[in-house]
């Protein structure tokens, strides 16, 4: 019965996964994406929750959106300090650091 | 007495070198030859009381090599080989330490050349007077040290640079025989001392391994004495100064390769085919090397040829058991040889260091006592009757004929014993008689030289007029050598060839048929040319075997080994394949985000895999 949404937030997931890897865009696409993946597991835990009926999986959700709040806040603030030394956010440009 | 007349030439060696400075020129010279002479008054003690009285003495001083299977003692041991070689090494050498304060006066390392002078004494010493191999084997290698060092004293001629290092390579050959020989003795015999090895060798020996040392002996004695093969070294080695040749190529250092197998004779005794092998390559050196002497130009090469030839008497001695015979000529060569190149280093100071025959000539009249000098030696050498030569050379050629099928080693050095009368007055006749060719001022200023100088010849002049006839009975008669039965006429033949040579040298030489005039014509040009570069040894060495292992050195063992796989496999390749590994593992660090993304992904994927996958499976 909720195998349907199930599928859904593994296909979000996804989504999300593809978005990082295969973007060459810019940096806040790759924030987004990273929001989906945690977007898609939230909704991952509410479906087993109610699933196997066991509240765990709901206070782990709320937890994980405060987190993802916080991390979009961090991320957002490094990428306007990022973007005030570079001038630009592309994502093609951040490659400074070889190896 | 008898450890000091092997200490003593080392303690003059030892001041001379290492105090030389304090000594000063003079005085090295006259510590060193005070030393040698007191060794040869010893020595002559020791040849009166080991010889004359029959009394040998060993000496055993302390374990040298000690192990389960080998016990080596430092040991003397005085008999009567030892005692005559004492007695040549020690005459000759401290003559020629001697003339060397004469002829090398004025030179600035006066000292060092005493000083290798006496090391070579003691080296050949320590080697006729030890009573093992081993120890044996340190004065052999001694001597080819002070050889090198003193063919080499000249250090700034690259030609006696080059001359040593062949010596001393050419001589390693050899040497090599002799270590392998040694192990050989042992593996046989499980001991190397002379006194158990020739008592073990009665009987007990088997035929392959006694053949196999007494090769392997021969070979030894082979690079030393100069024989067929390895003889190329001893004529280059006339880059040294004269006195180094009397020392060490003619008297002393050369005897010891025949010195060895007279010593080994009870090991040689039990192999007819080794003393085969020893007579033929003896006789052939005599002949070859007679041959070529017929037409050097350089007075000293022409004598260190005749030095091969007479090396080869005493190896054929040797080869048909009459060791004491061989070591009788080895005496009297010793005092004729020392006294022939002692007074060509007179007639070479005499002449302002010319060594060319071409360039000689009429020296009689300014040098009549080195002319009488050189002809005494010659004589000696022809073999004239009652002199020194006489006695040793003719019953070796007496004692040849004896032989049934080893009879064609006589007609080889009887032919041989013409030709060096013929070089021998050829010698003299250029070098003294003949008219002379060289320069107006050298020829006017030609003197003889100063006390000390020729003090020494009248000496060697003595020693080789009377010493084979004083001798000549008690140096053999510690082998009993019958005399020959061979027919008077074949008695007689020495001589009588002997005389034709000479005779014939003088009449061509003089009679204007100079060798000069004759070189254009064809045959007789190429004669001359193959006698001149001596049958063509060196060349056909240089060519087909130092050059092919030359290349070989340089293409198998250094660029295709060494620097080819070696290197590729070891250091260059190692580090260069781990360099590259890291290179590439961090290329996979590229600076981008999402390339990051993916390997963690990956790696996330991968690790879930895994874990699941062990799970499950």
């Amino acid at each position: 019965m909720y195998y349907n949404f199930s599928l859904v937030s593994l296909f979000l997931l996804l989504l999300g996964l593809m978005g990082i890897i295969l973007n060459r865009g810019h940096l806040i696409i790759m924030l987004m994406s990273i929001e989906l993946i945690l977007l898609a597991a939230s909704f991952l835990f509410l479906i087993n929750s109610i699933a196997s009926d066991i509240l765990v999986g709901q206070f782990f959700t709320i937890l994980i959106l405060t987190v993802a709040a916080a991390e979009s806040a961090i991320g957002l603030g490094i990428l306007v300090a990022y973007y005030r030394i570079k001038g630009t956010i592309a994502v093609k440009s951040l490659n400074w650091l070889r190896g | 007495m008898y450890l000091l007349v092997i200490l003593a030439p080392l303690l003059g060696a030892l001041s001379s070198g290492l105090f030389g400075r304090k000594l000063g020129e003079k005085g090295a010279g006259v510590f060193t030859s005070a030393c040698l002479l007191l060794v040869l008054s010893w020595s002559t003690l020791i040849f009166y009381e080991t010889t004359i009285n029959c009394s040998a003495t060993f000496l055993k001083l302390w374990r040298w090599l000690d192990s389960d299977l080998l016990t080596t003692f430092i040991g003397f041991q005085f008999d009567h080989i030892t005692a005559t070689m004492l007695i040549v090494v020690a005459a000759v050498s401290s003559f020629v330490h001697i003339f060397s304060t004469a002829y090398m006066a004025g030179d600035p390392h006066l000292p060092r050349f005493m000083s290798y002078l006496s090391l070579f004494t003691f080296f050949m010493l320590l080697l006729v007077s030890s009573d093992n191999y081993p120890q044996l084997f340190i004065g052999w290698e001694g001597v080819g040290l002070c050889s090198y060092l003193l063919i080499n004293f000249w250090i700034t001629r690259i030609e006696a640079n080059k001359a040593a290092i062949k010596a001393m390579l050419v001589n390693r050959v050899g040497d090599i025989g002799l270590v392998l020989a040694m192990f050989a003795v042992w593996g046989a015999y499980g001991s190397l001392d002379f006194s158990t090895v020739f008592v073990a060798t009665e009987g007990t020996s088997t035929g392959h391994t006694a053949t196999l040392i007494g090769l392997l002996l021969f070979i030894g004695a082979v690079g030393k004495s100069a024989q067929l093969g390895l003889h190329t070294w001893l004529p280059d080695a006339m880059e040294g100064p004269t006195p180094v040749s009397a020392l060490i190529h003619a008297a002393t250092m050369v005897t010891a390769g025949v010195f060895l197998l007279i010593r080994s004779a009870p090991l040689l005794e039990q192999t007819p085919l080794s003393l085969m092998i020893v007579t033929v390559v003896g006789s052939l050196t005599a002949f070859f090397a007679a041959t070529i002497g017929l037409v050097q130009n350089d007075l000293k090469k022409v004598i260190a040829y005749s030095t091969c030839s007479q090396l080869g008497y005493m190896v054929v001695a040797c080869g048909i058991s009459n060791y004491s015979i061989s070591l009788f000529h080895l005496m009297n060569h010793a005092f004729f040889k020392a006294l022939l190149f002692l007074s060509a280093g007179s007639v070479i100071h005499a002449v302002a260091d010319e060594q060319d025959m071409r360039r000689m000539g009429g020296l009689i009249s300014s040098t009549p006592f080195t002319f009488t000098m050189v002809a005494i030696g010659s004589l000696a050498l022809m073999g004239t009757p009652f002199l020194a030569g006489f006695y040793s050379k003719d019953l070796i050629l007496e004692l040849t004929y004896d032989q049934h099928y080893l009879a064609f080693a006589h007609w080889l050095i009887l032919f041989s014993a013409l030709l060096t009368a013929f070089y021998s007055i050829r010698l003299l006749y250029c070098t003294f008689i003949a008219s002379s060719k060289s320069k107006k001022d050298v020829f006017v200023n030609a003197h003889e030289g100063s006390w000390n100088l020729t003090l020494p010849l009248v000496f060697l002049a003595i020693g080789s007029i009377f010493v084979g006839y004083l001798t000549k009975e008690c140096i053999w008669s510690y082998e009993a050598t019958l005399p020959a039965i061979v027919p008077l006429f074949i008695k007689l033949l020495p001589v009588l060839f002997s005389f034709f040579g000479a005779l014939s040298s003088l009449i061509i030489f003089h009679l204007a048929l100079s060798d000069y005039q004759l070189i254009t014509r064809g045959g007789y040009q190429a004669a001359y040319t193959f006698l001149q570069s001596a049958w063509q040894f060196n060349y056909i060495i240089n060519n087909f075997l130092v050059k092919i292992i030359w290349a070989t050195g340089h293409i198998i063992t250094y660029r295709a080994t060494d620097k080819g796989s070696l290197e590729i496999i070891g250091p260059r390749g190692l580090s260069g394949s781990a360099i590259e590994l890291t290179r590439r593992l961090s290329n996979l660090q590229s600076g981008k985000i999402f390339n990051y993304a993916l390997i963690i992904l990956i790696g996330v994927g991968a690790y879930i895999i895994g874990t699941v996958g062990t799970v499950y499976l």
